[in-house]
């Protein structure tokens, strides 16, 4: 029948390997048909009284997210009760009559509810949120029209609630619905749609750790939707509160000192790195998220003109302008351009080709030393380094100090700056670096972008003589149960490689900025403090403010950066919150150690 | 009794003129095992009124039951036409055939429209289109080929390598989709045409245990959810309002129809849509539900009849090409049948697939009637050989 010389494969082998395949098949087919013996005839009564009574519904319970507290143990983030509107799906008969009640009650739009009722029939059975935190008012209408409203039910789940609205709200975060994005992502295993996750802040740099763990509920409703009994219930497990290093006095005081300004101030422990307060100005209350928030005030947030939402912190990135000059300062020393002893004197311009550069002093500073052009930001001075180093250097050391990369701090979205080099400016615009870039870059002008919180670690790695902290804002994750999930200790995670010589002569001019210099409106009485201003060029408008600063200049505690968008001169706008901001830290510490004379 | 080696040319290989040469071939088509489909068919079409004349839809309630008529209609063309096709143009098709489905996966990977986490389509003039489905008939194509080309040197091992390695590409391609339980279709047809193209014994011990070896390093694979279906599976009670509900109302549902069943449009799990995709993957528990125990079994002895009828062409094919082909149409309706009944009663894991003529759904019912078409191929050349 088959052809087949020289091979051991017959067509009678072949029938037999087929009959086998039948037995197997037939075989198959016995176990299901005794299955459903199983199923139909032995336990047919027990399922058919089950089918019956197969009104059980299935509701998830949200697990409270973990608090937050402030580094003196006050609570800043908690929950509150709030009042959802929930259906199942499955027991909805009319989606449109639904809808439309619905629409009058909450204020929704028509559409955007049946669109919304068509993504949660996706899970028919279970009982899944269409509006949040009902108000009052909302919640007596559904009650009293509760026959309209067949396979709905109300449910009372935590919600997020800030305790001080604004306060460190940049921050802190804010929690919304999870979005589309982010249910594929791996970070949201075990997500479904309509869970809160954190959107910014630490809500969501720690949300792994603040989410807990869902609860279920299982109970059997009768023909009118009301429990009757709970089948099973699984409690949900709260998430883990967080403990931070912020003072939230010394927040909200900067807060309220900077209030009506946009700009930033950061402050940390100079020997630590721990984050005591970083404000962000203007703010926003994260409340509002919580709340039903309609289409228009969420537009009105995003696209707000100030750019409520953004960190200033770590999301926005600025010319450094004169602070820039510490880097400069330190690249010139350390590569011998000049002796401590040298003089270079500033008429009021610098000429190099057919350009002239001013000095910020159009009468000039006469002849500088390296302590004066510090104490007296002279550009001239900074010109002339600018040139004797070259951009290459100017490139290392300031990545060397940490612009232009990441400082990888706990909080997401942090925006990297700029730190040019001929390579990138050739890559950017196909251009060679000119000598007036050098004189630009070395005070700070130019491409060169950093974020002010790229500008206070910088300013940490000086005051600390090379010692890179990490810096964070989170020191301990605590579980419900009270064990400690993870401390955060204070961790030098690099050392520049910069000589002690060089710190000390640098921040002996950071001295005399503040007691005869630029910086003297941050002057504090009994208190030594050195410091650096900044005024900033930018084509946006009004130059940018900058003061940074530590203090005391023996056993430096406290490092500050203060940053005001487009308030002028540093030494006017941001070196006088600072020294405001550095009185109150020390007030606050020991009100008998630094005398004040207001 | 060899017809490889005589020429043929024409695709209507036998008779005089074209119209007798149709109808002779028309005669010999098995009509008994057509009707056994069209029963089949006609079960489902039942089971989707049943569960889908509620729906409102602008189409109005007839919407799904007519489409489904539809694609059965295209089937039973389309079944005519390969039936027409001498089944030995196949060793010319069966390469482009496989490359064509590759790409059609490959293109599915990468700009398919996604359904539900998946993205298992590609749509073409406005139509759905799953070219996994179409992928299985290829492969029984390419297989049945490779085998039938390899015959001399079929008992050695390494000519039972190279089909696995043919077969995971696509596998691999639709577990990605991902689509688990397609994706152990593929594995099914290779499995059975290897047994029946005489894989020695020892080598299917062999399989058997790397199978084994290899679920710990498959599991790594696997998305979280289709781990979910598998601990379930295992203990559906473990979490019964979540991934373990399916298993147990369909349970609940087959089980509520007791001997003679609530009746059609009655059951109380399937009108009450306590059961889910019931048009589509759980079909038979609405069957099991609404027709009862007898329902079921009419059901079940309808499949056997299908598989026993494969397995006589398949025996009595003329040569082993058409043996090949027979088997893999075999061993395809087979896995689908059994798993997805197998699923309905919690006996496998919740995977997926449909059930063959009976769930809803274009794509599948046209590749099952093409392969019916294979089936009448085979055998009608099997009578004038």
């Amino acid at each position: 029948m088959f052809n087949r010389k020289n091979t051991k494969i017959t067509g009678d082998f072949i029938k037999k390997r087929l009959n086998n395949l039948f037995i197997l098949i037939i075989i198959c087919f016995a176990v299901l048909i005794v299955n459903l013996w199983y199923l139909q005839i032995i336990k047919g009564q027990e399922y058919e009284q089950r089918a019956i009574n197969n009104c059980i519904r299935s509701l998830v319970e949200e697990a409270p997210r973990g608090e937050i507290f402030d580094k003196n143990g006050n609570l800043l983030i908690t929950n509150r009760p709030a009042v959802n509107f929930t259906v199942i799906p499955a027991e909805i008969e009319d989606y449109n009559i639904v809808s439309r009640q619905l629409s009058s009650i909450m204020l929704l739009e028509e559409s955007y509810l049946i669109n919304k009722f068509e993504q949660l029939k996706q899970r028919p059975f279970q009982a899944q949120t269409v509006v949040r935190d009902l108000e009052k008012e909302q919640i007596i209408a559904v009650e009293e029209q509760k026959y309209k409203f067949k396979g709905t039910l109300l449910t009372v789940q935590p919600e997020r609630k800030y305790l001080y609205q604004d306060l460190a709200a940049h921050l802190l975060g804010y929690v919304n619905e999870i979005s589309e994005e982010e249910l594929q992502s791996s970070n949201y295993q075990h997500l479904s749609g309509g869970d809160i996750v954190g959107k910014s802040g630490i809500e969501k740099y720690y949300d792994a750790y603040l989410r807990g763990t869902k609860g279920s509920k299982e109970v059997e409703v009768d023909a009118l939707g009301r429990e009757v009994l709970t089948l099973k219930s699984v409690e949900p497990i709260a998430g883990n509160d967080i403990y931070l290093t912020i003072d939230s006095k010394l927040q909200l005081y900067i807060q309220e000192l900077m209030a009506g300004l946009k700009g930033t101030a950061i402050i940390t422990e100079a020997n630590s790195g721990k984050i005591l307060a970083m404000v962000s100005q203007p703010g926003y209350d994260p409340n509002l998220f919580t709340q039903q928030i309609s289409i228009e005030q969420w537009q009105g947030i995003v696209h707000s003109k100030d750019n409520i939402l953004c960190n200033r912190s770590i999301q926005g990135v600025y010319p450094p302008g004169s602070v820039f000059k510490l880097i400069t300062a330190i690249a010139a020393l350390e590569e011998g351009t000049v002796g401590l002893n040298d003089r270079i004197y500033c008429p009021g311009s610098f000429k190099l080709g057919d350009s002239t550069f001013k000095c910020w002093r159009e009468t000039g500073h006469g002849n500088q030393s390296f302590l004066d052009a510090i104490s007296n930001s002279c550009n001239v001075f900074f010109y002339n380094m600018g040139q004797r180093l070259g951009i290459d250097k100017l490139n290392h050391y300031a990545t060397m100090f940490g612009l232009g990369e990441k400082t990888d701090i706990d909080l997401p979205g942090e925006l990297t700056g700029l730190v040019p080099s001929q390579e990138w400016k050739r890559r950017t615009f196909n251009q060679v670096w000119f000598p007036g870039d050098n004189i630009n870059l070395a005070i700070g002008q130019g491409y060169l972008l950093t974020t002010p919180f790229q500008i206070h670690n910088m300013l940490c790695i000086i005051t600390n003589d090379g010692n890179v902290y990490r810096q964070y804002h989170v020191d301990r994750i605590v579980s419900q149960s009270g064990d400690v999930i993870k401390r955060y200790e204070p961790e030098i995670i690099r050392k520049v490689n910069v000589s002690a010589d060089t710190f000390r002569v640098v921040k002996e001019g950071m001295k005399k900025v503040v007691e005869e210099g630029t910086g003297f409106n941050a002057r504090i009485e009994g208190l030594s403090l050195a410091g650096k201003t900044g005024t900033a060029q930018n084509p946006q408008g009004e130059n940018h403010g900058w003061f940074v600063g530590f203090a005391p200049f023996q056993n430096p505690e406290i490092c500050i950066t203060v940053f005001v968008e487009h308030g002028g001169d540093g030494s006017q706008s941001a070196a006088p919150i600072a020294g405001e901001i550095i009185k109150y830290y020390f007030l606050q510490k020991n009100g008998q150690i630094v005398q004040l004379n207001e | 009794m060899s017809t490889g080696t005589k020429k043929r040319t024409s695709y209507f290989a036998i008779g005089q003129t074209p119209f007798n040469r149709l109808f002779s071939l028309l005669k010999h088509i098995d009509y008994s095992l057509l009707f056994v489909v069209l029963c089949l068919c006609f079960f489902g079409l039942l089971v989707i009124y049943s569960t889908t004349h509620v729906q409102v839809t602008e189409a109005g309630s007839l919407f799904y039951v007519r489409r489904q008529l539809i694609y059965i209609l295209a089937g039973i063309v389309l079944c005519f036409l390969v039936s027409l096709i001498d089944y030995h143009e196949i060793e010319k098709i069966a390469i482009p055939i496989y490359f064509i489905a590759l790409i059609a996966l490959l293109y599915v990977v990468f700009f398919g429209r996604t359904t539900a986490g998946a993205r298992r389509w590609i749509v073409i003039a406005g139509f759905d289109f799953q070219p996994s489905e179409f992928a299985k008939i290829a492969l029984i194509c390419f297989l049945a080929n490779f085998f039938n080309k390899q015959k001399e040197r079929l008992p050695y091992f390494a000519y039972f390598v190279l089909p696995f390695l043919f077969t995971i590409i696509p596998m691999l391609l639709i577990f990605r989709q991902p689509d688990l339980g397609s994706s152990m279709v593929f594995l099914a047809i290779l499995i059975c045409m290897i047994f029946v193209a005489g894989i020695k014994w020892n080598y299917i011990i062999i399989m058997f245990l790397a199978t084994l070896a290899s679920f710990p390093i498959l599991w790594s694979f696997l998305k979280d959810y289709q781990k979910n279906r598998l601990i379930l599976f295992i203990n559906p009670n473990l979490d019964p309002l979540g991934a373990g509900y399916n298993i147990i109302q369909s349970k609940v549902a087959i089980g509520s129809g007791g001997l003679f069943g609530q009746g059609l449009f009655s059951g109380i799990q399937s009108q009450l849509k306590f059961l889910p995709a019931q048009h589509t993957d759980f079909v038979f528990s609405v069957i099991g539900e609404e027709m009862g125990f007898f329902g079921a079994l009419l059901l079940l002895a309808l499949f056997v009849f299908v598989l026993w009828k494969g397995i006589k062409i398949a025996q009595e094919a003329p040569d082993l090409l058409g043996t090949f082909l027979a088997t893999g149409v075999v061993a395809f309706l087979f896995f689908h049948i059994f798993v997805n009944i197998g699923m309905a009663m919690g006996l496998i894991p919740a995977t997926g697939l449909p059930l063959s003529f009976v769930s809803y759904g274009g794509t599948f019912m046209i590749s099952n009637f093409i392969a019916i078409g294979i089936l009448f191929s085979v055998h009608i050349r099997s009578i004038f050989a």
